[in-house]
């Protein structure tokens, strides 16, 4: 009896300090992401930081209803539209050919891997001089599939190797042709990675800034490349704080619902 | 047929390579002809380069050192913790990860601004530190890993420092080194919190020098961008391996 109590409370303690692990991060995390942003939904709805007076939702009406805020999120979701699809494609059929391919065609991998960690900053410039004379949306585009495409193709590779080859093997002795085999197997299993990777990427088309702000050089680029992200950096560069934390919490609940909704209907796929 | 897809993908790889190649290419073209001039002028002639550089290696290398007990700490953590809301927790984490800079900046800001950490080096530093990225994936990576050397390294000591440190960490070589080399790449890349953050000249970094380089004398744009890419495109030589297990075990479990 005693001795369970001992090995309980040895346990307890054990589960303390592997909550104490957790501290470090939970602090740092806290100080400079949940609070600040609690300070973020309350300047959101206030009229300016001086007056401090308390306005309800008249920002967030007023970046809806403003101009610049919907122009940059049709940008924003037309990015979504136009090259999410491209960036899977192009990454399930890369990720085919290197995991069933020729040999020799597997060491290519390192290519469409490399800009998923080579820094944009340096490599904007030779946008610039590439497409100097180019005023269409094109090279920002290039520019994203460029960079998104290897870190889908690192998810769907690592998916297709891990099929079990001798569930093929099993069908083929039940005389399944190639088609049938990937379209009984392969497909099912690999499904859920590509849903994933059209997430991410997805996610991804929010996070490149830098890449066009560095190409354009310039807060004020042409109306077709005009983003969310620009709007807000634009909005902090102003100081205005009551339209940029008001943007940053419409942002922040559109990606919350795309994450969300994306895996309810992962979820519901796999049932 | 396998010799068209052999030529379709070294085109495809080509085109891949071609943005890097021709910076690099670049950097020794100047008027006509090649030409060193580019780099004599950064080397020689640009005194402003030199402390930007070893700003943005300082950063980096702080971030990425101080992240990294931090992240095995609270993987660690997430792991073997039982306690109501943990699931809820790393779900926040998730999201977190997923919100682009433009979301998080004024937030951070506010925090630093309060915390009087705004044009100092810990105002680059502090926040990145504490990036959610590498934890999301280093757990999803501990969840697979064997647990029954953690039950007997626990039978040995009674740290949890020893634990993780005998038990964990040799288990979680390919994705330390994985979240280390992204992590490393991200503060290296990092253009926003050094033009937002710091106003002072002598604390900003390579990125803004880049940035900013069309207004110094001398072709020193290419060159610079080259010097830039170099420390990452060594590491990624290195590393390129455990990057691509790491990442890939890690997200898809």
């Amino acid at each position: 009896m005693k001795k369970m109590k001992e090995k309980q409370k040895k346990r307890l303690k054990w589960n303390t300090k592997c909550v104490l692990c957790l501290m470090p991060s939970f602090l740092g995390t806290l100080a400079f992401f949940v609070a600040p942003f609690m300070r973020v939904i309350y300047y959101s709805l206030i009229d300016n930081q001086f007056r401090r007076n308390f306005v309800g939702l008249d920002n967030y009406i007023d970046t809806l209803g403003n101009r610049y805020f919907l122009l940059a999120l049709k940008n924003s979701l037309l990015l979504i539209v136009i090259c999410v699809p491209i960036v899977v494609i192009l990454a399930l059929a890369v990720s085919l050919v290197l995991s069933y391919g020729i040999r020799w065609v597997r060491k290519t991998r390192a290519a469409f891997v490399l800009p998923l960690v080579i820094p944009t900053a340096g490599i904007a410039l030779i946008w610039h001089g590439v497409f100097a004379a180019d005023t269409s949306v094109l090279p920002v585009y290039l520019l994203f599939i460029w960079k998104n495409t290897g870190i889908c193709v690192v998810l769907l590779t690592a998916a297709f190797t891990s099929v079990d080859p001798s569930l093929f093997e099993a069908a083929r002795l039940d005389g399944a042709g190639a088609f049938t085999l990937h379209k009984k197997i392969t497909v099912p299993m690999v499904m859920p990675t590509v849903f994933f990777v059209s997430l991410l990427t997805i996610v991804n088309s929010f996070k490149i800034f830098k890449e066009i702000y560095l190409y354009y050089g310039t807060n004020y680029p042409p109306d077709h490349s005009y983003t969310l992200q620009y709007y807000m950096n634009n909005n902090f560069l102003k100081l205005d704080y009551q339209s940029l934390a008001a943007s940053a919490v419409l942002t922040s609940i559109l990606i919350f619902g795309i994450v969300m909704a994306g895996m309810a209907l992962q979820r519901r796929y796999r049932q | 047929m396998k010799k068209l897809i052999g030529i379709i993908f070294a085109l495809l790889s080509a085109v891949f390579l071609l943005p890097v190649a021709a910076t690099v290419f670049r950097s020794f073209y100047s008027e006509g002809g090649f030409t060193l001039g580019g780099y004599k002028d950064l080397f020689f002639d640009c005194f402003v380069f030199y402390p930007m550089f070893w700003n943005s290696v300082l950063y980096a290398l702080a971030i990425t050192l101080a992240q990294i007990p931090v992240v095995i700490l609270c993987a660690f953590g997430f792991t073997w913790a039982k306690f109501r809301g943990k699931g809820l927790i790393f779900v926040f984490y998730i999201i977190l990860m997923m919100m682009p800079l433009q979301v998080t900046i004024l937030p951070n800001y506010i925090g630093l601004r309060d915390m009087g950490l705004i044009n100092t080096p810990w105002g680059i530093i502090l926040p990145m530190i504490f990036s959610p990225f590498g934890v999301v994936v280093m757990h999803q990576y501990m969840k697979n890993t064997d647990a029954s050397v953690i039950e007997a390294a626990r039978l040995e000591t009674d740290s949890v420092f020893r634990v993780i440190l005998v038990g964990v960490v040799p288990q979680l070589r390919v994705c330390i080194f994985a979240v280390a080399l992204f992590v490393f790449a991200e503060c290296w890349n990092m253009v926003e919190q050094p033009m937002l953050f710091l106003s002072d000249g002598r604390l900003k970094t390579m990125s803004v020098f880049i940035s900013e380089a069309g207004s110094y004398t001398g072709a020193v744009l290419f060159p610079a961008a080259v010097v830039f890419l170099i420390p990452v495109l060594l590491l990624y030589l290195f590393f390129s391996d455990s990057l691509e297990k790491g990442l890939a075990l890690g997200e898809l479990s």
